[in-house]
């Protein structure tokens, strides 16, 4: 007796959107990095919410590899965002629009 | 209410106070065992023999007075020691500690002496090991202070490191037991090697994985930051690291924490590679054995505590990454092709 | 209402209160918590989904691992509360340039799927029965999907040997 499979793909829909919107409203490199995580994380929903409502067991190899993508990404996003506060000790995406030292 | 459901809430019940009484149980034992091991007598005054040396402890924190800095973080403050101690209950949930057992007839069908048999059981132990580190970062953090932060970043990242030989060690029991529920495992190591028509050995994964053994006792011990690798709440360093700020029960909680996590570990280990419950007359005493086993290895913990010198912290982390890391893939390589050519 | 039913729809507010908490706070550390509190209540409904394995790594990788770093990250740079050159009490849908865009589109994108599952009817419900178990998985990723596996294990290779390489401090003289 488990939810219907539109009930997991909608709850995968609003945290896809949330992500987005987190991703264009924050001013903040870490928290624009959180919500490429709350995408991440919507996707992997989706895929293992497919896999058992097609009984394959490949929905949930994707999210195998798209966990380890992830933690590949936020290990080099979280360097290049340590890096560039080095330098000019913001955090703010705005201080970097025009790319030149 | 049937009567297994019954039986499974007392049990849950059980579960939770025994391990409350383990941590004091621990703390009269460590002191004791460390007066043995200094040649001095520990503590004598409090009761027949000093055992009544953990509830004045007790009451002692209890009565202490409850500070929080007034530039720490209230929320975060207060939400540490509650993520270090629910972690450290919470893994145990998962842990067998007896054969199935129908409590000498009042159960019509016989009950697994855990609280809840998932058959991922190892999987969520390691996922609740790794929680248990936010208790400590957050505790550095919140308290705002340079020594707590300080020792709680590092003890955090030598947690995190440590916990990859944990899991490789642990890997190769899982390579050689072929499941990951710890229940299957221990029935795994049931009976003896024989030669010669006598019984050798019993089969628990000790003797063919000494070296994993090793490893995942050395990486529990880092994992719980304990003595030789308590750095980071070494008096002479840190003053107490990241609880520093802490007093009266919160102090408590991590103080807790830790003897609770030695237990989950010992009791862990016990499982994996001492055999758990396996004995003679398993199925009715089993859980004496696996007592004895559990009190053994805290024994070796306390003695190991009291015995060795304190790692440097860069020490410790070279240790984890280059020593401890690659002995433990080794032995999981070595593993598989054991596994592979002798067939199980 | 059944418990799985009932499970759902807890873990689900769960997961969209965080995240919509984690977009709206400001302060660093408690987004990292909250979208740890989020990763927990999905971890929650991969459960539900017959899925333990990834429940599992879910914790064990993304909640145990992936957050540790972002929170070491946010604990060393002390990042501050970012200043901004917008009113903040001005509602997103409001603001001026991407923001607007963003937020616009995120309202876009949640009436746009709810409508479309909605129109699709019977999206279909999940099969009963024996489902996959981890064996299965192994057993997959060891097989068909032997290659990406290892590739995945070069590319973590290559994000640790950047990571590092990105964060050192430049070597003087």
């Amino acid at each position: 007796m488990m939810a219907p499979l539109a009930d997991y793909l909608i709850l995968s829909a609003i945290l896809f959107a949330i992500g987005t919107a987190g991703v264009f409203v924050r001013r903040n490199l870490i928290t624009i990095l959180l919500s490429i995580e709350i995408m991440l994380n919507a996707v992997n929903l989706t895929f293992v919410a497919f896999g058992r409502a097609l009984a394959s067991v490949d929905g949930q190899i994707i999210v195998f590899f798209v966990m380890t993508v992830a933690a590949a990404e936020a290990a080099v996003g979280l360097a290049i965002v340590i890096a560039l506060y080095r330098h000019r000790e913001s955090l703010n995406p705005d201080s970097w629009t025009a790319l030149k030292w | 209410m049937s009567p297994l459901f019954i039986a499974q809430a007392v049990l849950t019940l059980f579960v939770f106070v025994m391990l409350l009484n383990s941590a004091a149980v621990m703390v009269y034992v460590e002191r004791k065992v460390a007066g043995m091991l200094q040649q001095r007598l520990g503590p004598y005054l409090v009761g027949p023999k000093g055992v009544l040396q953990p509830l004045a402890d007790v009451v002692k924190l209890m009565f202490k007075e409850e500070l929080r800095p007034r530039a720490a973080d209230a929320f975060l403050f207060a939400l540490a020691p509650i993520i270090s101690a629910t972690c450290a209950f919470a893994a145990f949930a998962v842990v067998p500690f007896g054969a199935e057992t129908t409590f000498f007839g009042l159960l019509r069908e016989p009950m697994k002496l855990q609280v809840a048999d998932v058959n991922v059981a190892v999987l969520v132990i390691f996922a609740i090991a790794s929680m248990g580190v936010y208790g400590i970062v957050l505790a550095g953090w919140s308290a705002n202070s340079k020594y707590s932060l300080l020792g709680g970043l590092r003890s955090s990242a030598q947690m995190i490191s440590y916990e990859l030989s944990y899991g490789t060690a642990l890997a190769a029991v899982l390579v050689m037991a072929n499941s990951m529920s710890l229940t299957a495992i221990v029935e795994k190591q049931a009976g003896a090697w024989h030669l010669f028509g006598w019984p050798l050995l019993p089969r628990w994964f000790v003797f063919p994985q000494i070296v994993g053994f090793l490893v995942f006792m050395t990486a529990g011990i880092a994992e719980t930051n304990r003595a030789p690798f308590d750095f980071p709440e070494a008096e002479q360093e840190l003053v107490a690291g990241y609880h520093t700020e802490y007093s009266s029960m919160s102090f408590a909680m991590f103080f807790l924490a830790e003897y609770i996590n030695m237990v989950t570990v010992s009791a862990v280990a016990t499982d994996l590679y001492l055999g758990g419950w396996q004995g003679p007359f398993a199925d009715s005493i089993g859980w004496i054995w696996f007592l004895t086993k559990v009190a053994a290895l805290l024994f070796f913990y306390v003695w190991m505590r009291w015995t060795l010198p304190r790692y440097r912290y860069d020490q410790l982390m070279a240790f984890g990454w280059k020593v401890l890391l690659p002995v433990s893939v080794v032995n999981l390589l070595a593993t598989a092709a054991g596994v592979l050519y002798f067939g199980a | 209402m059944a418990p799985e039913i009932f499970a759902f729809y807890a873990f689900g507010a769960v997961a969209i209160t965080a995240s919509l908490l984690v977009i709206a706070q400001r302060n660093p550390i408690y987004s990292v918590l909250l979208l740890i509190a989020s990763f927990g209540a999905l971890s929650g409904l991969y459960v539900l989904l017959d899925a333990p394995f990834v429940a599992a790594i879910q914790i064990i990788v993304y909640a145990g691992a992936i957050m540790v770093l972002f929170l070491f990250v946010v604990m060393l740079l002390n990042a501050p509360h970012e200043e901004t050159d917008y009113d903040e009490r001005v509602h997103p849908l409001l603001r001026p340039g991407p923001m607007r865009f963003g937020a616009a589109l995120a309202v876009l994108l949640v009436v746009e799927l709810v409508w479309a599952l909605g129109r699709g009817g019977e999206t279909g419900s999940f099969p009963g029965g024996a489902v996959t178990s981890v064996t299965d998985v192994g057993r997959a990723l060891f097989t068909d999907y032997a290659f990406p596996f290892e590739v995945t294990s070069i590319l973590i290779l290559v994000a640790m040997l950047g990571a590092v390489v990105l964060a050192r401090r430049e070597e003087r003289g």
